[in-house]
């Protein structure tokens, strides 16, 4: 399957279970959306613990200019009081609409669990037809001492009274993915 | 406390309230009506059948290396610095988790939903030993405050409605909550249970998965509890069955892609988490999650080894076989299993928790193969019943009477025919045309919801060489296999077959020596009988004379299919046995692909519209779907579709004496859907089939016309 043809099923599968799929031109797009989206959804704190260095101060004026708490580790002290999880993912699975994230680190299981929304970003470049197309890859993430992968396809739901669909029960209310094109970063 | 009755006198006053309870069966109807397309849309683009032999055989493959694969699990996860250990028994798990608490100096437990736990009643040994623990699965939290067991493998509190939900949150809350508005039950739910995560010192998931190759667990879940449950508390237990064991990511990813999709028509889950080893967690010493796997045997290695049941351990849980199953749907989880639902539970039960349990829900399958057709790990779970059904009859004897008459009589085909000649004489004064006048004495009211045919004054076999043409020189030569309703209730369907197939040059016989099929005495639980009654049909019908054996009768035809199985060991007569089944044919498959009948052959359409009952021995038996509709519209027929056509009758032989109040609930629902589509006739292509429709819409006083195929093609011929 062509990159693109893969990128338009990933999208299509992801929203149909929930999931806002939108576009971005980089890492700062990246930003601003999940900053932005923690203004208009009335919250004020931002957990990105896996964003550092550089990119960590470019995310610290972000939020700083929205009035936002940028939260970077420790996430067990915040837990309470998340609004937005941002954290990148390291493949997408067309077929099913599925970020996979290696998610070792404590604090970014927690970001992606613990929030209210979740924003997720991944490159176009890293969206792969189905998972069997990325067995190995997924292999080495397992196997790695100590591993954590999640696959996730949509915000946290639950069905069990009357079969009635019911979005949040236990993790994010929403989750945004952001699909960073070829020639972002 | 799960209580699952071990008589059928008390079972059956469990059902009739269940039947009785309308929330239930409406319920339950809406999930059944829904699930069938929602699982085609998401499994379209993959061949399902393909898949699920794919996975069979995986698991054929891997089942009998469970403890090498156990073995390299151990070794991988350890290197990843988990501590695996192994129960023998439910108890000895419980045991292990326990001390695991002790150990750790555990006060509170929070669990995602395993159905492995449920199986061991891990909770109630848990809060015995003084734990409190908390399901987190909405619908187990639900089901452990109201203090029951899950309904559904997949959907434990299935069975209740918003309101009793409401009820019960008003109880956990103190405040009034308004059961329309179910997203504020399930944020009640989010802040109970988020207290809880973050107060838990130890977490206990289940698992999908347990991978060899890697050492990692694999967990499916659509709420994301599981990930909270794994990730918050200081110490994480997996309980695991050691049938979870695959050997590879690749045996892994094959059923993760059926059993969302099975399961809930979800293409995937929500969240699916791999785990390998102790993994980061903060508030844990040395910020290393305290990691244990425990995995149950409870009698799985032994279940491994058995030639015939070990194919139960191929079960991924996705509940499907519950979600097809015409009986699971009107009455619901708690009366179709006792921890494990649906089919599966009804094998698993006699295994896992014993005979006391397994005794009389075993006996409430009407082998409609329903679950069996949707079963992506391919298991042969109407045949597995059975075989739990005689099991259970062997060890407990002495057999009931209805056994001990259907052997006498089914071994002795003289004996057999000569009763129901005698019985066809001793009906006269009862007789009103084509039926009995009242049913006979044995029969409680409970049967009166159809009426019985009378036996035919002559016999199919009676009548052949008069009624059959000789053809001197035939294109085909057929035998005809009658089957005992064809021959002493409906010879009629004999005639019209031979009026169907009139001008084409087939010579039809019918081999005197044949008998019963011997299907029932095998739904008795009776196989040794099945067996020599399959032996005496194969001697009385060499397949190798004939170009086709024919039958009218769907049961029938698909059980001579299985005589291959069932005489597979038999020395001189397994190969007659494969034979049989390639010449095995039904009435349409042969009007419509061996006779290729013409439009032609028809009188011009007329009539009014015709329904089609599909039989379940011959939609799924046989695979034959297209063939009757096509012969239908051939003959000019104006065929239309009812409701859930290729749902189950509610015949199912002697079940329908046996279970007559499901059995009555099956048919009135069948007829209500023939009645809402204005059909004036109805037909269907088993003997059996037409003995409960017509007998049901003679008793309920309906118009519609019930005949076989047979009848309506032969009506139709110029």
């Amino acid at each position: 399957m062509a990159k693109e043809d893969s990128t338009a099923q990933f999208a299509e599968r992801a929203r149909s279970v929930q999931t806002v799929v939108a576009e971005a031109k980089d890492l700062a797009a990246v930003f601003e959306y999940a900053a932005d989206i923690t203004v208009k959804q009335g919250g004020d704190t931002l957990a990105a613990p896996g964003i550092q260095g550089k990119e960590r101060d470019r995310l610290l004026e972000v939020c700083r200019a929205k009035g936002i708490e940028l939260i970077c580790g420790e996430l067990r002290e915040t837990a309470g009081r998340i609004s937005t999880g941002l954290t990148g993912a390291d493949w997408g699975i067309a077929q099913t609409g599925t970020l996979v994230m290696d998610s070792k680190s404590e604090d970014i299981r927690l970001a992606s669990m613990l929030c209210e929304t979740h924003v997720a970003f991944i490159k176009k470049s890293r969206i792969a037809p189905d998972a069997g197309t990325i067995e190995k890859e997924l292999s080495k993430m397992m196997k790695a001492s100590h591993g954590y992968l999640a696959f996730i396809s949509g915000a946290s739901r639950t069905a069990d009274i009357e079969r009635v669909l019911t979005i949040g029960v236990h993790g994010p209310r929403e989750l945004h993915v952001l699909i960073i094109g070829e020639d972002g970063q | 406390m799960i209580k699952t009755p071990g008589d059928v006198k008390t079972y059956k006053l469990d059902l009739k309230r269940a039947l009785a309870n309308k929330f239930l069966g409406a319920t339950l109807d809406a999930f059944a009506s829904a699930y069938p397309q929602s699982r085609a849309n998401a499994f379209s683009g993959i061949d399902f059948d393909c898949l699920a032999a794919e996975i069979a055989r995986g698991k054929d493959d891997s089942i009998p290396k469970i403890e090498e694969m156990l073995e390299e699990f151990t070794a991988r996860a350890k290197e990843a610095g988990a501590v695996v250990h192994f129960a023998r028994t439910a108890f000895e798990a419980n045991s292990i988790i326990a001390s695991i608490a002790e150990e750790n100096g555990v006060k509170r437990i929070v669990k995602s939903k395993s159905m492995t736990a449920e199986e061991t009643f891990l909770n109630a040994h848990l809060e015995r030993a003084g734990y409190v623990v908390s399901e987190t699965d909405l619908g187990e939290w639900i089901i452990q405050l109201r203090g029951e067991g899950p309904s559904h493998m997949v959907m434990p509190a299935i069975h209740l409605s918003r309101r009793d939900v409401a009820e019960l949150f008003t109880k956990v809350t103190g405040q009034e909550m308004d059961p329309d508005d179910i997203g504020a039950m399930v944020e009640v739910a989010r802040n109970e249970l988020r207290r809880k995560f973050l107060e838990a010192d130890m977490g206990i998931s289940g698992a999908n998965f347990a991978i060899a190759q890697n050492g990692a667990i694999g967990l499916v879940t659509n709420e994301g509890n599981g990930r909270l449950v794994t990730t918050l508390p200081r110490v994480h237990v997996a309980l695991v069955g050691v049938d979870k064991l695959v050997p590879d990511v690749t045996s892994a990813m094959r059923i993760l892609s059926a059993l969302p999709r099975n399961a809930t028509g979800q293409l995937i889950s929500n969240y699916v988490t791999w785990i390998t080893g102790s993994v980061e967690c903060k508030s844990a010493p040395g910020s290393r999650k305290i990691m244990h796997i425990v995995f149950l045997d409870n009698g799985r290695l032994a279940l491994a080894k058995d030639p015939i049941f070990s194919q139960a351990l191929r079960c991924i849980r996705c509940g499907g076989c519950a979600n097809v199953c015409p009986i699971y749907k009107l009455v619901g989880g708690h009366n179709y299993g006792h921890v494990y639902i649906g089919a599966i539970g009804l094998i698993l039960t006699y295994f896992y928790h014993g005979r006391e349990n397994a005794r009389a829900i075993v006996k409430n399958c009407l082998n409609c193969r329903a679950c069996k057709s949707v079963c992506p790990a391919g298991i042969d779970l109407p045949r597995l019943i059975k075989e739990v059904h005689r099991a259970i009859l062997e060890v407990e004897g002495p057999k009931p009477l209805k056994n001990v008459l259907l052997k006498r009589t089914l071994e002795n085909r003289r004996l057999f025919h000569f009763l129901l000649r005698s019985g066809s004489l001793a009906q006269a004064p009862v007789v009103e045309g084509r039926f009995l006048r009242h049913l006979p004495l044995f029969f409680t009211e409970e049967h009166r919801f159809r009426r019985l045919p009378a036996l035919a004054k002559v016999p199919l076999r009676d009548q052949w060489e008069k009624i059959n043409p000789r053809i001197e020189n035939p294109r085909l030569r057929v035998a005809l296999f009658g089957g005992c309703l064809t021959d002493f209730v409906y010879p009629e369907q004999g005639q019209a077959l031979l009026d169907a197939c009139r001008g084409y040059d087939v010579r039809f016989e019918y081999p005197m020596e044949q008998s019963c099929c011997g299907l029932p005495a095998l739904m008795a639980g009776e196989k040794e009988t099945a067996r020599l009654v399959a032996i005496q049909n194969l001697k009385a019908v060499d397949p190798a004379q004939f170009d086709y054996v024919i039958t009218l009768c769907a049961s029938c035809g698909s059980h001579l299919k299985d005589y291959a199985d069932l005489l597979a060991d038999e020395p001189l007569l397994g190969v007659k046995a494969a034979q049989l089944q390639d010449k095995v044919i039904d009435f349409s498959s042969f009007m419509t692909k061996v006779l290729r009948v013409d439009p032609g052959e028809f009188r011009s359409a007329g009539g009014g519209k015709t329904a089609y009952h599909a039989p379940c021995h011959l939609c799924r038996g046989q695979g034959v779907t297209k063939e009757p509709r096509e012969l239908l519209s051939l003959a000019g027929v104006e065929y239309v579709r009812t409701k859930e056509e290729e749902v189950c009758c509610g015949f199912g032989g002697s079940f329908s004496l046996d279970f007559p109040e499901i059995s009555a609930e099956l048919l009135k629902r069948k007829l209500d859907n023939v009645a809402d589509c204005g059909a004036t006739a109805l037909v269907t292509d088993c003997p059996g089939c037409v003995l409960q429709l017509k007998g049901g819409m003679e008793q309920r006083g309906g118009k519609v016309e019930v005949k076989h195929i047979a009848e309506m093609i032969a009506e139709r011929r110029k």
